[in-house]
Protein backbone atom coordinates (compact mmCIF):
# COMPACT_ATOMS: atom_id res chain seq x y z
CA UNK A 1 0.00 0.00 0.00
CA UNK A 2 1.28 3.45 -0.92
CA UNK A 3 -0.05 6.85 -0.23
CA UNK A 4 0.46 10.28 -1.67
CA UNK A 5 -0.38 13.27 0.47
CA UNK A 6 -1.46 16.67 -0.87
CA UNK A 7 -1.89 19.89 1.02
CA UNK A 8 -4.85 21.77 -0.38
CA UNK A 9 -4.93 25.53 -0.70
CA UNK A 10 -7.01 25.91 2.43
CA UNK A 11 -4.45 23.92 4.43
CA UNK A 12 -6.35 20.67 4.63
CA UNK A 13 -4.57 17.45 3.74
CA UNK A 14 -5.81 14.86 1.25
CA UNK A 15 -4.28 11.40 0.91
CA UNK A 16 -4.54 9.10 -2.08
CA UNK A 17 -4.11 5.45 -1.09
CA UNK A 18 -3.04 3.17 -3.90
CA UNK A 19 -2.51 -0.54 -3.96
CA UNK A 20 -0.62 -0.92 -7.19
CA UNK A 21 2.10 0.98 -9.04
CA UNK A 22 -0.24 3.49 -10.67
CA UNK A 23 -0.85 6.53 -8.55
CA UNK A 24 -3.70 8.76 -9.72
CA UNK A 25 -2.80 11.73 -11.85
CA UNK A 26 -3.98 15.21 -10.97
CA UNK A 27 -6.42 16.98 -13.24
CA UNK A 28 -7.00 20.65 -13.75
CA UNK A 29 -10.60 21.60 -13.05
CA UNK A 30 -12.39 23.54 -15.74
CA UNK A 31 -12.18 27.32 -15.52
CA UNK A 32 -15.94 27.56 -15.55
CA UNK A 33 -17.42 24.90 -13.30
CA UNK A 34 -20.94 23.76 -14.00
CA UNK A 35 -23.61 25.70 -12.19
CA UNK A 36 -24.43 24.35 -8.77
CA UNK A 37 -25.98 25.61 -5.62
CA UNK A 38 -23.05 24.19 -3.67
CA UNK A 39 -20.05 26.35 -2.72
CA UNK A 40 -17.38 26.43 -5.39
CA UNK A 41 -14.31 24.44 -4.53
CA UNK A 42 -11.80 25.22 -7.24
CA UNK A 43 -9.39 26.88 -4.81
CA UNK A 44 -9.69 24.08 -2.29
CA UNK A 45 -9.20 21.40 -4.90
CA UNK A 46 -5.84 22.76 -6.03
CA UNK A 47 -2.98 20.87 -4.43
CA UNK A 48 -0.15 23.10 -3.24
CA UNK A 49 2.26 20.53 -1.88
CA UNK A 50 2.64 16.80 -1.83
CA UNK A 51 4.72 14.01 -0.45
CA UNK A 52 4.70 10.30 -1.05
CA UNK A 53 5.50 7.33 1.11
CA UNK A 54 5.01 3.60 1.19
CA UNK A 55 3.25 2.23 4.22
CA UNK B 1 -17.30 28.66 15.42
CA UNK B 2 -16.75 25.60 17.52
CA UNK B 3 -15.86 24.69 21.06
CA UNK B 4 -16.37 21.93 23.58
CA UNK B 5 -18.91 22.72 26.29
CA UNK B 6 -19.07 20.65 29.46
CA UNK B 7 -22.37 18.92 30.24
CA UNK B 8 -22.34 18.94 34.06
CA UNK B 9 -25.37 16.64 34.38
CA UNK B 10 -23.80 13.83 32.37
CA UNK B 11 -20.14 14.64 32.88
CA UNK B 12 -19.52 14.74 29.13
CA UNK B 13 -18.22 17.15 26.53
CA UNK B 14 -20.59 18.45 23.86
CA UNK B 15 -19.16 19.91 20.64
CA UNK B 16 -20.79 22.99 19.23
CA UNK B 17 -19.88 23.45 15.56
CA UNK B 18 -22.18 26.05 14.09
CA UNK B 19 -20.40 26.09 10.70
CA UNK B 20 -21.67 22.56 10.10
CA UNK B 21 -25.13 24.02 9.49
CA UNK B 22 -23.78 25.12 6.11
CA UNK B 23 -22.38 21.74 5.06
CA UNK B 24 -23.24 20.17 1.73
CA UNK B 25 -26.66 18.55 1.99
CA UNK B 26 -27.77 15.82 -0.41
CA UNK B 27 -26.33 17.36 -3.59
CA UNK B 28 -27.55 16.13 -7.00
CA UNK B 29 -25.66 13.02 -8.16
CA UNK B 30 -23.77 14.94 -10.85
CA UNK B 31 -22.38 17.39 -8.28
CA UNK B 32 -21.19 15.00 -5.62
CA UNK B 33 -18.14 16.46 -3.85
CA UNK B 34 -16.75 12.95 -3.27
CA UNK B 35 -16.69 12.00 -6.97
CA UNK B 36 -13.41 12.18 -8.88
CA UNK B 37 -12.76 15.49 -10.66
CA UNK B 38 -13.26 14.67 -14.31
CA UNK B 39 -11.17 16.54 -16.92
CA UNK B 40 -13.05 19.72 -17.69
CA UNK B 41 -15.65 18.91 -15.06
CA UNK B 42 -16.58 20.73 -11.92
CA UNK B 43 -13.95 20.54 -9.16
CA UNK B 44 -14.90 18.11 -6.45
CA UNK B 45 -13.08 17.65 -3.16
CA UNK B 46 -10.79 15.13 -4.89
CA UNK B 47 -8.48 16.52 -7.61
CA UNK B 48 -7.99 13.34 -9.62
CA UNK B 49 -9.87 11.67 -12.49
CA UNK B 50 -10.06 8.47 -10.48
CA UNK B 51 -8.74 7.01 -7.26
CA UNK B 52 -8.78 3.89 -5.17
CA UNK B 53 -9.35 5.07 -1.59
CA UNK B 54 -9.00 8.70 -0.51
CA UNK B 55 -8.78 10.28 2.92
CA UNK B 56 -9.06 14.00 3.56
CA UNK B 57 -9.76 16.42 6.35
CA UNK B 58 -13.44 17.17 6.63
CA UNK B 59 -14.35 20.54 5.15
CA UNK B 60 -16.87 21.01 7.95
CA UNK B 61 -15.13 19.55 11.00
CA UNK B 62 -16.42 19.53 14.54
CA UNK B 63 -12.83 19.01 15.77
CA UNK B 64 -9.66 20.57 14.32
CA UNK B 65 -5.95 20.23 14.97
CA UNK B 66 -5.66 24.01 15.37
CA UNK B 67 -9.06 25.06 16.69
CA UNK B 68 -10.01 28.63 17.39
CA UNK B 69 -10.45 29.71 21.01
CA UNK B 70 -13.93 29.04 22.38
CA UNK B 71 -16.43 31.57 21.13
CA UNK B 72 -17.97 31.88 24.57
CA UNK B 73 -16.48 32.34 28.02
CA UNK B 74 -16.78 29.36 30.32
CA UNK B 75 -17.36 29.31 34.08
CA UNK B 76 -16.68 26.97 36.95
CA UNK B 77 -20.03 25.29 36.34
CA UNK B 78 -19.77 25.46 32.56
CA UNK B 79 -16.16 24.81 31.49
CA UNK B 80 -15.33 25.25 27.81
CA UNK B 81 -12.27 24.20 25.82
CA UNK B 82 -11.11 24.44 22.22
CA UNK B 83 -12.52 21.72 19.97
CA UNK B 84 -9.17 20.17 19.23
CA UNK B 85 -8.96 16.87 17.37
CA UNK B 86 -9.35 15.62 13.83
CA UNK B 87 -12.24 14.88 11.50
CA UNK B 88 -11.39 12.89 8.39
CA UNK B 89 -13.50 11.55 5.54
CA UNK B 90 -12.62 8.19 3.92
CA UNK B 91 -13.99 7.74 0.42
CA UNK B 92 -14.31 4.03 -0.27
CA UNK B 93 -14.57 4.04 -4.05
CA UNK B 94 -14.82 6.46 -6.97
CA UNK B 95 -18.12 4.80 -7.93
CA UNK B 96 -20.81 7.19 -6.71
CA UNK B 97 -23.66 4.72 -6.85
CA UNK B 98 -21.87 1.86 -5.11
CA UNK B 99 -21.80 0.97 -1.43
CA UNK B 100 -19.36 -0.89 0.76
CA UNK B 101 -21.65 -3.92 0.59
CA UNK B 102 -21.60 -3.80 -3.20
CA UNK B 103 -17.83 -3.50 -3.43
CA UNK B 104 -15.70 -6.65 -3.85
CA UNK B 105 -14.08 -8.05 -0.74
CA UNK B 106 -10.74 -6.87 -2.08
CA UNK B 107 -11.92 -3.27 -1.66
CA UNK B 108 -13.07 -3.96 1.89
CA UNK B 109 -9.63 -5.40 2.61
CA UNK B 110 -8.02 -2.24 1.22
CA UNK B 111 -10.26 -0.22 3.50
CA UNK B 112 -9.15 -2.26 6.52
CA UNK B 113 -5.55 -1.42 5.60
CA UNK B 114 -6.36 2.28 5.31
CA UNK B 115 -8.23 2.21 8.64
CA UNK B 116 -5.10 0.71 10.19
CA UNK B 117 -2.85 3.38 8.74
CA UNK B 118 -5.15 6.16 9.95
CA UNK B 119 -5.34 4.61 13.43
CA UNK B 120 -1.55 4.67 13.63
CA UNK B 121 -1.10 8.19 12.29
CA UNK B 122 -3.93 9.89 14.17
CA UNK B 123 -3.30 7.93 17.36
CA UNK B 124 0.30 9.16 17.41
CA UNK B 125 -0.80 12.80 17.57
CA UNK B 126 -0.37 14.03 21.14
CA UNK B 127 -3.75 15.75 21.26
CA UNK B 128 -5.70 12.64 20.23
CA UNK B 129 -6.64 10.15 22.93
CA UNK B 130 -9.12 8.14 20.91
CA UNK B 131 -9.40 7.31 17.19
CA UNK B 132 -13.00 6.60 16.29
CA UNK B 133 -13.64 5.03 12.87
CA UNK B 134 -17.24 4.87 11.72
CA UNK B 135 -19.68 4.92 8.83
CA UNK B 136 -23.14 6.43 8.70
CA UNK B 137 -25.04 4.86 5.81
CA UNK B 138 -28.42 5.87 4.45
CA UNK B 139 -30.75 8.82 4.73
CA UNK B 140 -32.48 7.11 7.65
CA UNK B 141 -29.25 7.69 9.57
CA UNK B 142 -29.04 11.28 8.39
CA UNK B 143 -26.26 11.12 5.84
CA UNK B 144 -25.79 14.26 3.78
CA UNK B 145 -23.79 12.60 0.99
CA UNK B 146 -24.76 9.29 -0.65
CA UNK B 147 -21.31 8.56 -2.10
CA UNK B 148 -19.85 5.54 -0.23
CA UNK B 149 -17.70 6.92 2.54
CA UNK B 150 -16.90 6.70 6.21
CA UNK B 151 -15.42 9.04 8.76
CA UNK B 152 -12.78 9.15 11.45
CA UNK B 153 -12.88 11.38 14.51
CA UNK B 154 -9.77 11.88 16.58
CA UNK B 155 -11.08 12.84 20.00
CA UNK B 156 -9.00 14.72 22.58
CA UNK B 157 -10.54 12.47 25.24
CA UNK B 158 -11.98 8.97 25.54
CA UNK B 159 -15.64 9.32 24.52
CA UNK B 160 -18.30 8.30 27.06
CA UNK B 161 -19.53 5.08 25.46
CA UNK B 162 -15.97 3.78 25.06
CA UNK B 163 -15.14 4.85 28.59
CA UNK B 164 -18.13 2.84 29.83
CA UNK B 165 -17.03 -0.26 27.87
CA UNK B 166 -13.49 0.12 29.17
CA UNK B 167 -14.71 0.36 32.74
CA UNK B 168 -17.01 -2.65 32.40
CA UNK B 169 -14.18 -4.62 30.77
CA UNK B 170 -11.73 -3.63 33.50
CA UNK B 171 -14.14 -4.63 36.27
CA UNK B 172 -14.90 -7.96 34.60
CA UNK B 173 -11.20 -8.67 34.19
CA UNK B 174 -10.49 -7.80 37.82
CA UNK B 175 -13.37 -9.99 38.99
CA UNK B 176 -12.88 -13.01 36.75
CA UNK B 177 -9.41 -12.70 35.29
CA UNK B 178 -11.01 -12.97 31.85
CA UNK B 179 -11.71 -10.59 28.99
CA UNK B 180 -15.34 -9.50 28.88
CA UNK B 181 -15.58 -9.54 25.08
CA UNK B 182 -13.88 -12.96 24.92
CA UNK B 183 -16.45 -14.27 27.39
CA UNK B 184 -19.32 -12.73 25.42
CA UNK B 185 -18.02 -14.25 22.17
CA UNK B 186 -17.58 -17.64 23.82
CA UNK B 187 -21.11 -17.54 25.22
CA UNK B 188 -22.52 -16.56 21.82
CA UNK B 189 -20.55 -19.34 20.10
CA UNK B 190 -21.64 -21.99 22.59
CA UNK B 191 -25.28 -20.91 22.41
CA UNK B 192 -25.20 -20.50 18.64
CA UNK B 193 -28.70 -19.11 18.15
CA UNK B 194 -27.53 -15.53 17.68
CA UNK B 195 -24.54 -16.24 15.42
CA UNK B 196 -24.74 -14.57 12.01
CA UNK B 197 -21.38 -15.55 10.48
CA UNK B 198 -18.02 -16.91 11.52
CA UNK B 199 -14.56 -17.53 10.19
CA UNK B 200 -11.32 -18.61 11.82
CA UNK B 201 -10.52 -15.14 13.11
CA UNK B 202 -13.87 -13.45 13.77
CA UNK B 203 -17.42 -14.11 14.83
CA UNK B 204 -20.46 -11.98 13.96
CA UNK B 205 -23.54 -12.19 16.14
CA UNK B 206 -26.54 -10.24 17.36
CA UNK B 207 -25.71 -10.15 21.05
CA UNK B 208 -28.09 -11.42 23.71
CA UNK B 209 -28.47 -7.85 24.96
CA UNK B 210 -28.78 -6.07 21.58
CA UNK B 211 -30.74 -2.82 21.80
CA UNK B 212 -31.39 -2.64 18.01
CA UNK B 213 -33.26 -5.46 16.24
CA UNK B 214 -30.49 -6.13 13.71
CA UNK B 215 -27.51 -4.97 15.79
CA UNK B 216 -24.55 -7.13 14.76
CA UNK B 217 -21.26 -7.22 16.61
CA UNK B 218 -18.10 -8.54 14.97
CA UNK B 219 -15.58 -9.68 17.53
CA UNK B 220 -12.03 -10.91 17.06
CA UNK B 221 -11.48 -14.54 18.05
CA UNK B 222 -8.01 -13.72 19.31
CA UNK B 223 -7.72 -11.34 22.23
CA UNK B 224 -6.47 -8.13 20.64
CA UNK B 225 -7.12 -4.46 21.16
CA UNK B 226 -6.74 -2.75 17.79
CA UNK B 227 -6.40 -3.15 14.04
CA UNK B 228 -2.64 -2.83 14.48
CA UNK B 229 -2.55 -6.07 16.47
CA UNK B 230 -3.90 -8.09 13.54
CA UNK B 231 -1.93 -10.25 11.16
CA UNK B 232 -2.44 -9.87 7.43
CA UNK B 233 -4.61 -12.99 7.43
CA UNK B 234 -6.73 -11.58 10.26
CA UNK B 235 -7.22 -8.32 8.38
CA UNK B 236 -8.34 -10.33 5.33
CA UNK B 237 -10.68 -12.34 7.53
CA UNK B 238 -12.07 -9.11 8.95
CA UNK B 239 -12.77 -7.84 5.44
CA UNK B 240 -14.55 -11.10 4.63
CA UNK B 241 -16.87 -11.05 7.61
CA UNK B 242 -17.68 -7.35 7.19
CA UNK B 243 -18.57 -8.05 3.57
CA UNK B 244 -20.73 -11.02 4.60
CA UNK B 245 -22.65 -9.06 7.22
CA UNK B 246 -23.36 -5.93 5.18
CA UNK B 247 -24.22 -7.94 2.06
CA UNK B 248 -26.65 -9.99 4.18
CA UNK B 249 -28.15 -6.73 5.44
CA UNK B 250 -28.83 -5.66 1.83
CA UNK B 251 -30.36 -9.04 0.96
CA UNK B 252 -32.57 -9.09 4.05
CA UNK B 253 -35.14 -6.60 2.74
CA UNK B 254 -33.78 -6.32 -0.80
CA UNK B 255 -32.71 -2.73 -0.25
CA UNK B 256 -29.56 -0.79 0.55
CA UNK B 257 -29.67 -1.32 4.30
CA UNK B 258 -28.98 1.76 6.45
CA UNK B 259 -26.67 1.39 9.40
CA UNK B 260 -24.12 2.97 11.65
CA UNK B 261 -20.90 0.96 11.74
CA UNK B 262 -18.43 1.78 14.52
CA UNK B 263 -15.03 0.34 15.37
CA UNK B 264 -14.24 0.01 19.06
CA UNK B 265 -10.50 -0.12 19.69
CA UNK B 266 -8.18 0.72 22.53
CA UNK B 267 -7.54 4.39 23.27
CA UNK B 268 -4.34 6.01 22.03
CA UNK B 269 -3.56 7.97 25.18
CA UNK B 270 -0.44 5.94 25.96
CA UNK B 271 -1.99 3.86 28.74
CA UNK B 272 -2.34 0.08 28.78
CA UNK B 273 -5.72 -1.44 27.94
CA UNK B 274 -4.84 -5.12 27.78
CA UNK B 275 -8.24 -6.02 29.23
CA UNK B 276 -10.09 -4.44 26.27
CA UNK B 277 -11.03 -6.21 23.05
CA UNK B 278 -11.38 -5.00 19.46
CA UNK B 279 -14.83 -5.28 17.98
CA UNK B 280 -17.17 -3.65 15.47
CA UNK B 281 -20.77 -2.75 16.20
CA UNK B 282 -23.54 -2.12 13.66
CA UNK B 283 -26.64 -0.16 14.65
CA UNK B 284 -29.25 -0.44 11.87
CA UNK B 285 -32.32 1.74 12.42
CA UNK B 286 -34.78 -0.55 10.61
CA UNK B 287 -36.94 -2.95 12.62
CA UNK B 288 -38.90 -4.06 9.53
CA UNK B 289 -38.54 -3.31 5.84
CA UNK B 290 -40.64 -0.17 6.24
CA UNK B 291 -40.45 0.71 9.93
CA UNK B 292 -37.74 2.54 11.81
CA UNK B 293 -36.67 2.02 15.39
CA UNK B 294 -36.89 5.53 16.81
CA UNK B 295 -34.87 6.62 19.78
CA UNK B 296 -37.78 8.08 21.71
CA UNK B 297 -38.47 9.04 25.32
CA UNK B 298 -37.14 5.98 27.13
CA UNK B 299 -34.09 5.56 24.91
CA UNK B 300 -33.13 9.24 24.74
CA UNK B 301 -34.42 10.62 28.00
CA UNK B 302 -33.75 7.69 30.30
CA UNK B 303 -31.07 5.77 28.46
CA UNK B 304 -33.03 2.52 28.46
CA UNK B 305 -33.52 0.86 25.12
CA UNK B 306 -36.67 -1.07 24.32
CA UNK B 307 -36.10 -3.66 21.60
CA UNK B 308 -39.34 -4.86 20.02
CA UNK B 309 -37.74 -8.08 18.79
CA UNK B 310 -35.81 -11.12 19.99
CA UNK B 311 -32.17 -11.33 19.00
CA UNK B 312 -32.46 -15.08 18.38
CA UNK B 313 -35.12 -14.57 15.67
CA UNK B 314 -33.43 -11.60 14.02
CA UNK B 315 -30.08 -13.44 13.89
CA UNK B 316 -31.75 -16.41 12.18
CA UNK B 317 -33.29 -14.09 9.59
CA UNK B 318 -29.97 -12.46 8.89
CA UNK B 319 -27.99 -15.72 8.92
CA UNK B 320 -30.22 -17.07 6.15
CA UNK B 321 -28.92 -14.30 3.89
CA UNK B 322 -25.20 -14.78 4.56
CA UNK B 323 -23.30 -16.04 1.53
CA UNK B 324 -19.69 -17.17 1.07
CA UNK B 325 -17.21 -14.48 0.08
CA UNK B 326 -15.44 -14.85 -3.23
CA UNK B 327 -12.05 -13.22 -3.78
CA UNK B 328 -11.82 -12.26 -7.43
CA UNK B 329 -8.05 -11.94 -7.20
CA UNK B 330 -7.61 -15.26 -5.48
CA UNK B 331 -5.32 -13.66 -2.91
CA UNK B 332 -7.62 -14.48 -0.02
CA UNK B 333 -8.09 -18.11 -0.90
CA UNK B 334 -5.34 -19.28 1.40
CA UNK B 335 -6.25 -21.56 4.25
CA UNK B 336 -6.54 -19.81 7.56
Amino acid sequence: MQHRRLTLADGRYLIFYTFDEDAPAEVKPSDTPAQTNEPKREVDARPVAEEERRV
Amino acid sequence: MSELRWHPLLGEWVATATHRQERTFLPPPDHCPLDPTKPGGFPTEIPAPTYDIVVFENRFPSLKSDPPPPAVAGSELYPVRPAQGECEVIVYTPNHSSSLAAEPVEQVYKLVQVWTDRFVELGARPYIDYVFIFENKGEAIGVTLHHPHGQIYGYPFIPPRIKCELEQSRKHHEHSGCCLLCDISNEERSDGRRIVATNNSFVAYIPFFAPYPYEVHISAARHLQALTDMSTDEQRALAEIIKQVIAAYDRLFDLSFPYMMVLHQRPTDGREYDYYHFHIEFYPPLRTKTKLKYLAGSETGAGMFINDTRAEEKAAELRAHVQPVVWQSGEGRRER
